[in-house]
């Protein structure tokens, strides 16, 4: 846009510094009372889906344990991943970001940390539940009855605040990172409200249930995960190379596009099911139009990156961003082209859906979130990250256990289903045909574990302070062309 | 208008679209469907689950059977195959998971509906067609000793292993080889020199061994031993016995209610 602006001077420099450390400061606690217990659910959650991933090749392992049956195990490392890990890391990461964006200190941050207490509360209850006996066997929304007051008391809460955060912003122009966050906390609870309501207080009749269910299942994702993680992308891309956004207006298609065909796409996933049959149809349509916004922030990430590509040989945020960006745009695809009636005719029923939700929840989410992390922690805490090696670790232990998970159940997802639909194969070869993929993925997501664990460690010892203090430049996996590794201060 | 207002509102409408889409229209269009009667004085279908079988769903839920197993028989025109140089289609009717599709009607009375994602094992919407109690019981308690390839979890915890009291078994008790019920769950073989120490122990078991499975083996040598211990682990343990616990009973009476693919509807015609 034909906007010039003075360049700032020194003193303006300062005082924006200044500004920014009093935000920071103000939302210190409860963001990191969230991305704490994200990562706490990370591990817990990543433990129960090696158990589980492990039991479907070897039947015998940990078997007797009604606590850890395999039905058990699935349901609680959903809701520890789902629930846990991507919900707290996003409302974590979305605070900070509405605080900055808005340039907004955060009122009465101790309100916060209760609604952080609350969900991890639910969270006890939701995983100790499960494996007890109390799972309900209702996909995404397992968990127990005694959890869903935790849970709505907790967004209830961190919704407001977001809300009042962003009301009391000092800053005119509203950037799309806070359009996606501020939408995002208003689904969410209203989602999840109608949505339990109508499943377990009204009790809608037989497959309504299912319809809602999986109206639920896919907004989830939808209108609660993927825009903050596409919200993230968009702050942190630009902020990290230095350059405006490719596109003001395709992110404003961007965003309502989303909006409007996201929420409509989640039935596909009972195609050729015993439902109205216009019902598939209308989500298949949804599903189709998703290429638009899709390839709306397709654009615009990958055009503001062209050029700046150098900068992920050093930035530990900045790639896994891109990492998570790039697999946003591939898992779009993947999603609209599997609502078709004929390819869901094989991928349905298969691990083949498995792949794609975990390229979706994992390669993009959970990757964009741990570029989050990496930027903004250390402008809480005030130190940088002790080690880039572990960073470095955590980096390619995931990037390439996802990709080993997404290609190995792909791959044997699809021929699952291909001999599901051939009445001739016997049903025992097909179990006999998908096993080694499965002990593929167990190998893939022991080496994504790894990953995990490099992540946690480094967040303990940032938050006990044993990395170097903030101000001669942060840990990057090598020196940026031009500049030495540790000298330049940091931009705050 | 403030833009903070434009996103909430914006926000509102996009997501009532689909609420009134998605949800209100199919909830509106669902809602009064009745059991179907073919004619007056029949029985309607679906009919209730027996109080057990009631209970039985809970144990299915809790356990996320559902995870593995889907209860939704595909229509005719779905799921297709080549066979001699022709495309035939309705893989599940002729997996012989139902005689027709299942469809919303089936379903009416089920909460929670358990209609599944995934096939890692078979379609369970017409099971109760196909196996009896006894087969259910044994093949829960643990699936490998019907199919060696299956990795269905074993779900022995729903069943008690008991001394048997006053040489009596119980009505219910599994009739399964030592080998499945010694340590539930898993299946046990002793090592070698264990058995050497039960056949020194029971002098005469041996000998009745030999003489049930006539053949030509020598019990000295160690493959004959081995033979012989392949003999004993199939026979039932005398002292003990594996009974099913209520869940299991529940579970399996669940199991064989399920028979969503069967009457007739008019509907399910294509």
């Amino acid at each position: 846009m034909g906007v010039t602006l003075t360049p700032p001077t020194p003193a303006d420099r300062a005082q924006a510094a200044r500004e920014r450390r009093e935000i920071d400061s103000s939302c210190r606690g409860p963001v990191l009372h969230y991305a704490a217990s994200a990562v706490a659910w990370l591990l817990v959650g990543t433990t129960l889906a090696v158990v589980a991933s492990v039991k479907l090749h070897s039947p015998y392992f940990l078997t007797g344990s009604e606590y850890l049956t395999f039905g058990r195990v699935r349901m609680a490392h959903l809701q520890a991943v789902g629930i846990g890990w991507s919900a707290m890391a996003g409302m974590g990461g979305a605070c900070w970001l509405m605080c900055r964006l808005s340039r907004a200190t955060l009122l009465y941050p101790k309100l916060l940390h209760v609604a952080a207490g609350l969900w991890n509360v639910g969270m006890v209850a939701n995983v100790l539940g499960i494996l007890a006996g109390h799972g309900r066997s209702v996909e995404w929304l397992d968990s127990p009855p005694y959890v869903a007051p935790f849970l709505v008391a907790s967004i209830g809460i961190f919704s407001v605040w977001t809300a009042a955060t962003f009301v009391r912003r000092r800053e005119p122009h509203v950037y799309v990172t806070q359009w996606y966050i501020l939408a995002a906390v208003f689904w969410f609870p209203v989602l999840y409200l109608v949505t339990v309501g109508m499943i377990f207080w009204v009790r809608s009749t037989g497959v309504m249930q299912m319809v809602v269910n999986w109206w639920f299942g896919h907004n989830y994702l939808g209108l609660w995960l993927t825009p903050m993680g596409v919200g993230a992308a968009y702050y942190l891309i630009p902020k990290i190379i230095g350059r405006p956004v490719h596109s003001y207006y395709l992110s404003i298609i961007g965003f309502w596009a989303l909006a409007l065909f996201y929420s409509w796409a989640g039935i596909h996933h009972l195609i050729g099911g015993p439902i109205p049959a216009w019902l598939a149809t209308a989500s298949t349509v949804g599903s189709m139009m998703m290429f638009i916004p899709v390839i709306a922030v397709a654009i615009n990430h990958h055009m503001t990156m062209l050029g700046s590509f150098h900068v992920l040989r050093y930035s530990p945020a900045l790639r896994f961003t891109v990492f998570g960006a790039m697999t946003y745009t591939a898992v779009s695809f993947q999603g609209s082209i599997e609502s078709l009636k004929d390819f869901s005719e094989v991928a349905h029923f298969t691990h083949y859906t498995v792949a794609h939700a975990h390229l979706g929840a994992y390669g993009f989410f959970t990757m964009v979130m741990f570029g989050l992390f990496y930027y903004m922690i250390p402008r809480l805490t005030g130190r940088e990250w002790f080690s880039a090696r572990l960073i470095s670790l955590h980096f390619w232990c995931d990037a390439v256990g996802i990709s080993i998970y997404f290609v190995s159940l792909t791959v044997g997802g699809w021929w699952q289903g291909r001999m599901l639909n051939d009445p001739n194969v016997p049903f025992g070869n097909i179990v006999e045909y998908v096993r080694p993929y499965l002990f593929t993925r167990s190998v893939a997501g022991c080496l994504m574990g790894v990953g995990h664990v490099a992540f946690a460690l480094l967040l303990v010892a940032n938050l006990a302070g044993w990395g170097r203090k903030r101000g001669i430049g942060p840990a990057y996996f090598v020196a940026p062309a031009g500049k030495p590794a540790a000298g330049e201060p940091a931009p705050v | 208008m403030d833009r903070g207002m434009v996103i909430i509102v914006g926000a509102l409408l996009t997501f009532a679209s689909s609420w009134l889409g998605l949800v209100l229209l199919p909830y509106r269009q669902l809602q009064n469907q009745q059991p179907y009667t073919a004619s007056p004085g029949d029985d309607p279908y679906p009919r209730q689950l027996s109080e057990k079988a009631l209970a039985g769903v809970g144990v299915y839920s809790a356990n996320g059977c559902l995870y593995c197993h889907s209860q939704q028989v595909r229509s005719a025109r779905f799921g297709n195959w080549w066979e001699g140089g022709e495309m035939k289609t309705g893989a599940d009717i002729r997996r012989g998971w139902g005689n027709r599709r299942t469809v919303s009607r089936d379903y009416l009375h089920d909460r929670p509906t358990l209609l599944g994602t995934m096939r890692t094992g078979p379609d369970l919407a017409n099971v109760g067609s196909r196996y009896s109690p006894a087969w259910q019981h044994q093949h829960l308690f643990n699936p490998r000793s019907f199919n060696a390839w299956s990795t269905m979890p074993s779900f022995a915890f729903l069943y008690r292993r008991e001394p048997v009291e006053g040489g009596k078994r119980a009505e219910t008790a599994l009739r399964l080889g030592r080998e499945w019920t010694v340590n539930p769950g898993y299946r046990w073989r002793p090592t070698d020199e264990e058995w050497d120490r039960i056949l020194a122990s029971q002098p005469g078991l041996a000998d009745a061994l030999k003489a049930a499975n006539p053949g030509h083996f020598d019990v000295a040598t160690p493959e004959g031993k081995a033979r012989l211990l392949d003999f004993w682990l199939t026979t039932e343990e005398a002292d003990h016995q594996v009974v099913p616990t209520a869940d299991a009973d529940h579970l399996v009476a669940y199991l064989l209610e399920l028979r969503k693919a069967e009457t007739p509807l008019p509907e399910a015609k294509e």
